[in-house]
């Protein structure tokens, strides 16, 4: 089967109407008085006057043009003290120390793997920072550098926390805990960075038999849900099932769930709604409701109603 | 042609043991002969003759994402004097891939990889069967060049489908200038005469000679009789070919493959169709591309099913041009009354 539709109409440009905005523009002088507080929801526009340059230094996402600071893209004006920068909202992961990510392997080099976490730079991930088999303090010999890609190879998919920053702005990565590591019987989704709030726990399990990892940067993994008693305990650390690529035996139920949470978050991340897990709960509790087909849920209507009952409920 | 992307073992051998699953499933919870919605606009570029551009896989809230194609036609005129000119007209295809859709090639890799789908679409689209009649100026003389020219914004799979849905569009858009034939005479100092009135010219000399049956044009050079009309539709612009792509998979095969799923499923068959107004499809290509075989029995069953997908895809693909001519044509007309 195949429809074809249009693309969305673009808003009506009038050339007359488009220097509109020199009117309402009292932003600046609210930041010219001391006790503003940035309300966090104005957005800006590239291009749009935020102050003086004499009052005020310019920061990330702004530059200054005839001695006023001016926004180079859409985002939240921050400020600290002098200083007003502007976060982006469409933009790359900006990683902070700590963070949970899921990447892939891009390449291997001597000692360490290259990862692409949805950075501006590959993520480094060193022989150093994984848990090797045969106890966890165990000291890295050279045959371990030999078979690197016996643990990682190229288009893996491993989830890790990010545990320094190189000199150059790169991240270093970690996967010494029993949490993390290569990940498989499932599928990754990808949206934008901006959208994954940040939780007590990125780890979940929903109900319908499915797992969920929120990565930081944007790059969930949803998979066949994994039994408590069936994860690795720490004197049980099992290097076959840790650095496995095979995947179990996954019933119908659990792979029409897992492409039916995908297909939520998708529509969650297109209609640019933030994700939580009692969001994901509440949508998935509404798509059951409805009783459609899993293919549905990415149709306009459908994916139209399913973010207004979300939003009713909260 | 390796895949694009690379994916990792598991999830590979999860796609693929969904696809053999009963019923199978993918990613997105589509059957395997669903195609994800298709947009498409024409006339995109004003300074075309005829323009498309058409994403596969973008819902309409989504501000990025799916495979994007524009396209685009210009035609040119060219002399016919043996070098690549051909009388009557030609046709010739190129493809461009934008960097940012594949972030990860290097120049050399999309320059191969440009050149493929440049070498499939330019086989396909400019084969005599094809030629459209209006493309000829003058006989022997002048005729017009059409440059087709593609480009892939991002990619999401399926490429070949949307470049050849692109291509069809962009042609069927597509609008010849009425040209009108001039030729020069010393007699009575009139320079210009219209095309219709050669003929006349030429009786009142001596008489041509009875033998003479080469048939020797006069017309010299041409002009535009009006230069704000945007002349004529291409003929034949039912005919222009569709493709589709089947994504083999042991025994099944599946439509309009993403990414993840080219990279587990990485053989494919390309069949391309044109579509006579009078006579079923017609095949105008197959490609094979990808590792693994498929035997020799089976690729006649599977060509046969293209043509089924194809038909299909003519007939949406259809109601949705006629639908966009009428969108701009009332469009036109609206901006009219308004002034």
């Amino acid at each position: 089967m195949i429809t074809f539709a249009s693309f969305p109409a673009p808003p009506e440009f009038d050339a007359y109407l488009g220097t509109k905005h020199y009117e309402d523009n009292d932003m600046e002088v609210d930041l010219n008085e001391d006790d503003y507080e940035p309300s966090g929801r104005k957005l800006t526009s590239p291009g749009e006057v935020l102050t003086s340059s004499h009052a005020f230094m310019r920061g990330h996402g702004t530059f200054v043009e005839n001695e006023e600071v001016i926004a180079s893209v859409t985002g939240t004006i921050e400020r600290v003290n002098k200083l007003i920068s502007v976060r982006a909202i469409r933009t790359r992961y900006n990683a902070e120390v700590g963070d949970l990510v899921v990447g892939r392997i891009t390449e291997v080099q001597p000692r360490r793997w290259k990862v692409d976490a949805n950075s501006r730079q590959d993520a480094v991930l060193m022989l150093s920072s994984v848990n090797l088999p045969g106890g966890v303090q165990r000291r890295k010999v050279e045959s371990d550098e030999l078979q690197m890609r016996t643990f990682f190879e190229e288009g893996d998919l491993l989830v890790a926390e990010v545990q320094a920053f190189f000199a150059d702005g790169a991240m270093s990565l970690h996967t010494r805990s029993l949490k993390y590591g290569k990940l498989r019987n499932g599928q990754l989704v990808s949206i934008p960075p901006v959208l994954i709030r940040r939780l007590k726990s990125h780890f979940l399990s929903l109900p319908c038999g499915v797992d969920l990892i929120l990565g930081l940067n944007g790059y969930i993994w949803i998979s066949k849900l994994t039994k408590a008693n069936e994860q690795e305990g720490e004197e049980g650390f099992d290097a076959e099932a840790v650095y496995s690529s095979r995947n179990d035996d996954i019933n119908e139920a659990t792979r029409a769930a897992v492409s039916r949470v995908t297909n939520i978050i998708r529509v969650l991340a297109a209609h640019f709604v933030p994700l939580t897990d009692t969001v994901l709960l509440d949508a998935y509790e509404w798509v059951i409701e409805q009783e459609g087909d899993i293919k549905d849920i990415l149709s306009p209507e459908v994916g139209e109603a399913l973010v207004t009952a979300i939003s009713a409920q909260r | 042609m390796s895949a694009l992307i690379s994916i990792s073992k598991a999830e590979k051998s999860y796609i693929q043991s969904a696809l053999e699953a009963t019923p199978p499933l993918r990613e997105d919870g589509r059957s395997l002969y669903d195609f994800r919605s298709v947009l498409l606009a024409t006339g995109v570029a004003p300074l075309a003759n005829g323009s498309a551009r058409l994403n596969i896989g973008k819902s309409p809230e989504e501000g990025g994402g799916g495979t994007e194609v524009l396209a685009a036609t210009k035609l040119e005129v060219e002399t016919v004097d043996g070098a690549d000119a051909v009388d009557g007209g030609r046709i010739v295809c190129t493809v461009a891939c934008s960097p940012a859709a594949y972030p990860h090639l290097s120049p050399n890799a999309l320059d191969d990889l440009q050149h493929d789908y440049t070498t499939t679409l330019h086989q396909v689209i400019s084969h005599p069967s094809l030629h459209p009649k209006n493309l000829g100026i003058l006989r022997g003389k002048k005729a017009w060049l059409l440059n087709l020219d593609l480009v892939v914004l991002s990619d999401a799979g399926n490429v070949y489908d949307a470049l050849f849905m692109a291509a069809r569009a962009a042609m069927w858009d597509t609008k010849v200038p009425a040209t009108r034939a001039v030729q020069y005479t010393a007699k009575g100092g009139n320079a210009k005469k219209p095309a219709d009135e050669i003929e006349k010219m030429e009786t009142e000399g001596d008489a041509p000679s009875g033998f003479d049956t080469r048939q020797i044009p006069s017309a010299t050079d041409f002009d535009l009789p009006d230069y704000w009309d945007e002349g004529e539709v291409l003929s034949g612009r039912d005919m222009w070919p569709l493709c589709v792509t089947l994504n083999i998979h042991s025994s099944a095969y599946f439509l309009d493959a993403s990414l993840k799923e080219e990279a587990a499923a990485p053989l494919k068959l390309i069949v391309a169709f044109a579509f006579p107004s009078t006579s079923p499809p017609r095949v105008q290509a197959v490609r094979l591309l990808g590792p693994g075989d498929v035997p020799h029995t089976r690729l006649k069953s599977l060509v046969s099913e293209a043509g089924k997908y194809a038909q299909e895809m003519y007939n949406a693909l259809e109601v949705k041009l006629r639908d966009e001519d009428f969108r701009r044509n009332q469009k036109a007309r609206n901006r009219f009354a308004q002034r």
